[in-house]
């Protein structure tokens, strides 16, 4: 355990020393966000309302989605990974804790818009703090699994930043955070139905705000859920495949 | 003799239908430095990472300290240390923090003193991404050394590295030879190889086509010893086939012979001057060197090539 936690501690300290991860984990979703407070929040007022429900959905993907798999990547195409091997090393505690630093930044840039979002944009507080959080965890769950499995699966960076892209831009358009899914043509909501960020969209309003939604709020936290466990599972099944090809 | 360390027996490695490693055997033993050399894609690589674990043979048995590499990883990591060819470390870590994080994951406090011992105590502050070619090279040798393995295993380890850098990396190897760690080392550098290693395989297409110390390989080819003689009344010039010693050129006042015999050339060179009633100013004999043979094996001569020798004792 003790290997595992300085292990986190050193990770950590190297995330907050990259600017790109800065950039995409605290940097760009904070001045997102805090323009989405100030100005599309007064156009429309139920986007204010559920501000601490939207941006992190907004920080977290970003966060998870576009920033974890390029470093991933990385690590595979300039043999990081085998360094860390030969080292006695495992790839799969390289990637978990990977994950654990991500978790914890992405986390507190999800409490800083929670904390905030009331004090300068008066929006609401959750009538469920357990069923925010709970939303909360599962979001940073799938999120960070798809950003890991896209890290694993992408056989360079422009890959990687393809394969990011192709599920950031779809879940900032369809599944609801920028407006409701029901102002969406049955199409692109459908599509919407195939993001995680869409079900934590319904749960965070359902389950946390008691907002009324298109899908039963706890059953789309379920299936959020399932897509995360369904992302690990590929990528045990994916490190297995790397640690034969090192 | 010695015990074994390392041994590698018939030792294959496919990939699809090409052979990388076609059968190659050999031993090293404990406190030696056993150097691997050939051309590019000659198959060295494959050989050491089979035996880091990192790749899986398609046929052999490999033994590091009583160990195989492919099952045993975890006893294998606290015996072995690996410079591999080319690595990274996150751009963002210093390497105190990578000597920490390598020694963590063995269960042991940081060794801080290899930092130092390779000169990176002073740059503790610097990121991985600022450190130079060499500076690199000496941290991951550091880090290979962190868990006090009895084996290490060098890939290419100063390729890109300076004249400077390169001692200082040689002087590193010396001294761990002299703390009885056993170093396997892939090289293209036959200088390297010949400075350092009690023991060499060639390894051209996956086969070893000489096996032996540098001398004895270098002893057993065709090219023949190179003798530089000048006199002070120049008598031998122009020059011509005296005894067993062949006319070869003229360089300016000196006189180039080649020959089989050395010894017996030189006798015969030096009773002639004598005889002339001459003397000698300059005499050089020089061996062929282990790059000679080197490429007279990579020029073609190694097909019906003998192994040199298979004893594990090094001269």
């Amino acid at each position: 355990m003790s290997a595992l936690f300085k292990h986190l501690w050193i990770q950590f300290k190297i995330d907050i020393r990259e600017r790109g991860t800065l950039m995409t984990y605290y940097l760009v979703p904070l001045v997102f966000y805090f323009v989405m407070g100030a100005v599309f929040s007064s156009i429309n007022p139920l986007a204010r309302q559920t501000l601490p429900a939207t941006m992190p959905i907004f920080a977290v993907t970003m966060g998870a989605v576009l920033g974890l798999p390029v470093p991933i990547v990385k690590m595979r195409e300039f043999g990081v990974l085998r360094a860390y091997h030969v080292c006695g090393i495992p790839e799969g505690a390289v990637l978990f804790i990977q994950s654990i630093s991500a978790f914890f930044h992405l986390l507190v840039v999800s409490i800083i818009i929670f904390v905030t979002a009331p004090v300068f944009f008066e929006a609401s507080y959750p009538k469920s703090f357990f069923a925010y959080f709970l939303s909360l965890l599962i979001l940073l769950f799938v999120s960070i699994a798809l950003g890991v499995l896209i890290g694993m699966v992408a056989r360079n960076q422009s890959i990687a930043l393809m394969l990011s892209q192709s599920i950031f831009l779809p879940t900032v358009l369809l599944s609801g955070i920028m407006f409701p899914t029901s102002m969406l043509p049955q199409p692109l909501r459908m599509l919407g139905r195939i993001l995680p960020a869409t079900y934590i969209m319904q749960s965070f309003s359902g389950l946390g705000f008691g907002l009324p939604t298109d899908i039963n709020a706890a059953f789309s936290l379920l299936i959020a859920a399932g897509i995360g466990v369904a992302a690990v599972i590929f990528i045990v099944i994916k490190l297995k495949a790397l640690e034969k090809s090192l | 003799m010695s015990e074994s360390i390392i041994s590698v027996r018939g030792l294959i490695k496919r990939y699809g239908s090409f052979v990388a490693v076609n059968g190659v055997s050999f031993e090293v033993k404990k406190g030696e430095i056993f150097g691997l050399l050939g051309p590019n894609g000659a198959g060295k690589t494959t050989i050491l990472e089979c035996l880091e674990g990192i790749r899986q043979p398609s046929g052999g048995t490999l033994s590091i300290g009583g160990c195989n590499p492919q099952s045993n990883g975890g006893k294998l990591r606290q015996i072995l240390g690996v410079q591999l060819q080319s690595s990274s470390l996150p751009d963002g870590i210093r390497p105190r923090e990578a000597m920490t994080l390598v020694c963590a994951w063995h269960g042991m406090p940081p060794r801080f003193d290899l930092l130092s011992r390779f000169g990176l105590d002073y740059q503790s502050k610097k990121h991985y991404r600022e450190m130079s070619t060499g500076e690199k090279r000496r941290l991951h040798l550091a880090l290979a050394l962190a868990s006090n393995p009895a084996v290490v295993i060098l890939d290419e380890p100063t390729t890109g590295l300076d004249v400077q850098g390169r001692a200082e990396f040689h002087n590193a190897i010396r001294e761990l030879k002299a703390s009885r760690v056993t170093i396997l080392l892939a090289t293209h550098d036959m200088a390297e190889a010949e400075s350092l290693c009690d023991r060499i395989a060639i390894i051209i297409r996956g086969r070893i086509v000489a096996i032996g110390t540098p001398a004895q390989i270098t002893a057993t080819g065709q090219a023949e010893t190179r003798i530089t003689l000048r006199t002070k009344r120049n008598c031998l010039l122009p020059g011509r086939d005296i005894g067993s010693a062949r006319f070869l050129k003229q360089v300016e006042n000196y006189g180039i012979w080649l020959c089989r015999d050395a010894a017996a050339a030189v006798m015969e060179l030096l009773k002639e001057v004598q005889q002339s009633g001459d003397s000698v100013e300059d005499l050089r004999v020089e061996r062929p060197s282990l790059e000679e043979r080197f490429l007279e094996l990579i020029e073609g001569g190694y097909n019906n090539e003998c192994l040199v020798q298979t004893s594990l004792d090094p001269v």
